[in-house]
């Protein structure tokens, strides 16, 4: 069990990382994927400020593991998540965002932004380059993982599920794909149009070992992966591990959440304030549900 | 319909014309790969003659192949870089290969997303055009995009409909004036010191062009050369010896589109203009920012073209 302090202090950051995102949807002048960042906060928190094993001071340490957001349209919420760590400077992305010649754009380049591990932003193009990355830690008898976070809507991809065969078939232990299970995409509503259930089967399937977590627990998602076995190259039985988190599109924000509206949009001041307020006041429910008397309280 | 200067989005035009075709044609389907939004109407309208696939765009257009091949008039719905290069080989193979009458309409075209290289579609003119039997149309207001689907119904082959970002964008022409014909272009201004030729989003630039070099006492035609293919090369022709300077400006590489098909045209012809430039995005992948912006500054907006123009004739 993930340490309460630890929980409380990823609580903290979900939650600040969720207010910036409201500040750039409010100021912004273009649409944010804000939906879709918001079901994320929690994994993005507990992989860049838990799970992985990243220094944003020697960012390309060769042992460094890797992570590829390939639902790319999430990237200001990897950028905040990031520079909440301390790998860009916040104030920038707040003021640069989807500007002209800002590293800071709608979908991550890697050229641009130095950190990144690679661009994407077309869906179902993520797990295919983790899984490159994964044979090449194998092929070098490296001990770091593969990260590969995914849209649910993502998965209608048929280049996911070749490379989730191949990744399967060759026993790719050292990589882990993270899916961000929010039931709604842009225009097909699961249910009516798509149904992608038994979902966590069909990874069976392909010959993964799945671990189904509520992806807003940030104690669960640690210990999930905490858990993960260590890097064996040499195990016959290794597996790749999909991590299907369970999640909200709009997490945390009551007009969003669920409402595919939100996909994408931008906030007025009002809308903006009463988010910001509604953050708060979650969170403070949250603390307090989950002894939010140890580390001082504030 | 609405009158010059009227705030129009071509995206709620293609939903309102997929509607009404649909309507009056039972062999008329709509798909999409989660990008349904437009078509929601038609949808709701004719359940039994849409399909939304989830974001899997290799997947619809093979299945708008399978359609085709049964009879039906299937009209793909989708972001300009994805249809056009996600699924490159099922629009090829499965759609083109067999002459199938299938509509690829595509909005995002060039740099009107503003989402940096893997949504812009500065590639697809120069890919979709290179395909045997495709016919490939740029929409530079948001009305003819339902001129070219309702004449498209009387067009048997593959057809890639472009637009830009198509959300709101102003009218530029009467209505009447655009039949929405496959192989013709449009004189947009008359002119006889130049000629301007654009596709899409660029014409509004072009034609707000040829209004500075008018107050230069320059007199730019601006031509719409809106069907990339098959181009009206009679129109081309006429342009190059009345006007004997030509500049071609298109959101896309500069290499590739319409400024290719143009050029490809004058060699075989023999014909060679008193002056030619091409304007468009170079051979680099673009970063973010708006396209207006980055019209500017790559130099194929109003200012690059009315400054292409001046330095021919200087
Ligand atoms: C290949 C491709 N097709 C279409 C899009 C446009 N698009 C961006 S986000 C999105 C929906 C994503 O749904 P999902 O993967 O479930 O992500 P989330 O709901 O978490 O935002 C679509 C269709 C794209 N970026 N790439």
């Amino acid at each position: 069990m993930a340490d309460p302090a630890e929980i409380r202090r990823l609580d903290e950051l979900s939650a600040e990382m969720r207010r910036l995102l409201l500040r750039l949807c409010g100021h912004y002048s273009g649409a944010i994927h804000i939906g879709g960042d918001m079901s994320m906060v929690e994994l993005l928190i507990s992989l860049y400020h838990h799970g992985m094993n990243v220094d944003p001071d020697d960012f390309a340490n060769p042992e460094r593991d890797r992570f590829i957001l390939s639902k790319g349209h999430g990237a200001v919420g990897m950028y905040i998540a990031m520079a909440l760590r301390g790998y860009f400077d916040m104030d920038e992305i707040m003021a640069t965002y989807g500007q002209l010649d800002s590293a800071y754009g709608m979908h991550p380049c890697k050229i641009q932004l130095p950190g990144v591990e690679s661009s994407t932003g077309s869906l179902g193009h993520g797990l295919p380059i983790a899984v490159g990355l994964a044979f090449a830690a194998r092929q070098r008898r490296e001990s770091h993982r593969v990260f590969c976070l995914l849209g649910d809507g993502e998965t209608c991809e048929g280049s996911v599920w070749e490379s989730a065969n191949t990744a399967g078939s060759y026993g790719l232990g050292n990589l882990v794909a993270v899916i961000d299970r929010n039931k709604q995409m842009m225009s097909s509503l699961e249910g009516v149009a798509m149904n992608l259930e038994p979902y966590p089967d069909k990874w069976r399937a392909f010959r993964w070992r799945v671990v189904e977590v509520d992806g807003h627990d940030v104690g669960a998602i640690c210990d999930v992966l905490d858990a993960l076995p260590p890097v064996d190259h040499d195990d016959p039985n290794a597996q790749p591990i999909a991590i299907v988190a369970h999640t909200v599109k709009g997490k945390g924000i009551s007009f969003m959440e669920r409402n595919v509206g939100w996909h994408a949009g931008s906030l007025t001041d009002e809308q903006m304030h009463e988010a910001l307020a509604e953050v708060d006041a979650r969170l403070a429910e949250r603390l307090a549900a989950t002894g939010g008397g140890i580390g001082g309280g504030s | 319909m609405s009158a010059i200067g009227t705030m129009v989005s071509a995206r709620g035009v293609v939903g309102q014309t997929l509607h009404e075709l649909a309507a009056e044609h039972p062999h008329v389907w709509g798909l999409t790969s989660d990008v349904g939004d437009p078509i929601k109407a038609f949808a709701q309208a004719f359940p039994d003659r849409y399909v939304d696939v989830g974001i899997a765009e290799q997947n619809v257009v093979g299945i708008a192949a399978g359609l085709a091949l049964e009879g039906m008039m299937p009209f793909v719905a989708g972001m300009a870089p994805f249809i056009s290069m996600r699924s490159l080989e099922q629009n090829r193979t499965d759609v083109c290969y067999q002459d199938l009458p299938v509509r690829f309409v595509g909005w995002g075209g060039g740099l009107t997303t503003g989402g940096g290289s893997t949504h812009n579609a500065m590639e697809d003119v120069a890919l979709m055009r290179t395909l045997v039997n495709m016919a490939v149309v740029s929409c530079s207001d948001p009305n003819m995009v339902g001129a070219v689907m309702r004449r498209s119904m009387a067009y048997e082959h593959p057809l890639y409909i472009r637009l830009g970002k198509g959300k709101s964008d102003p009218c530029i022409y009467e209505p009447e004036t655009m039949t929405g014909e496959i192989g013709a272009g449009l004189v947009a201004r008359d002119g006889g010191d130049a000629t301007i030729m654009a596709h899409g989003e660029l014409v509004a630039e072009a034609l707000a062009a040829a209004e500075q070099l008018a107050a230069d006492g320059i007199d730019a035609r601006v031509v719409d050369m809106y069907s990339i293919k098959p181009l009206d090369t009679e129109l081309l022709l006429r342009c190059v010896d009345e006007t004997g300077y030509l500049v071609v400006t298109e959101d896309h590489l500069a290499f590739g589109g319409l400024a290719s098909a143009i050029a490809d045209v004058l060699v075989d012809e023999g014909v060679r203009p008193k002056g030619f430039r091409r304007l468009g995005v170079p051979q680099l992948y673009t970063g973010f920012g708006s396209a207006p912006e980055q019209w500017v500054k790559y130099g194929y907006g109003r200012d690059g073209v009315a400054a292409a123009v001046r330095e021919l004739l200087a």
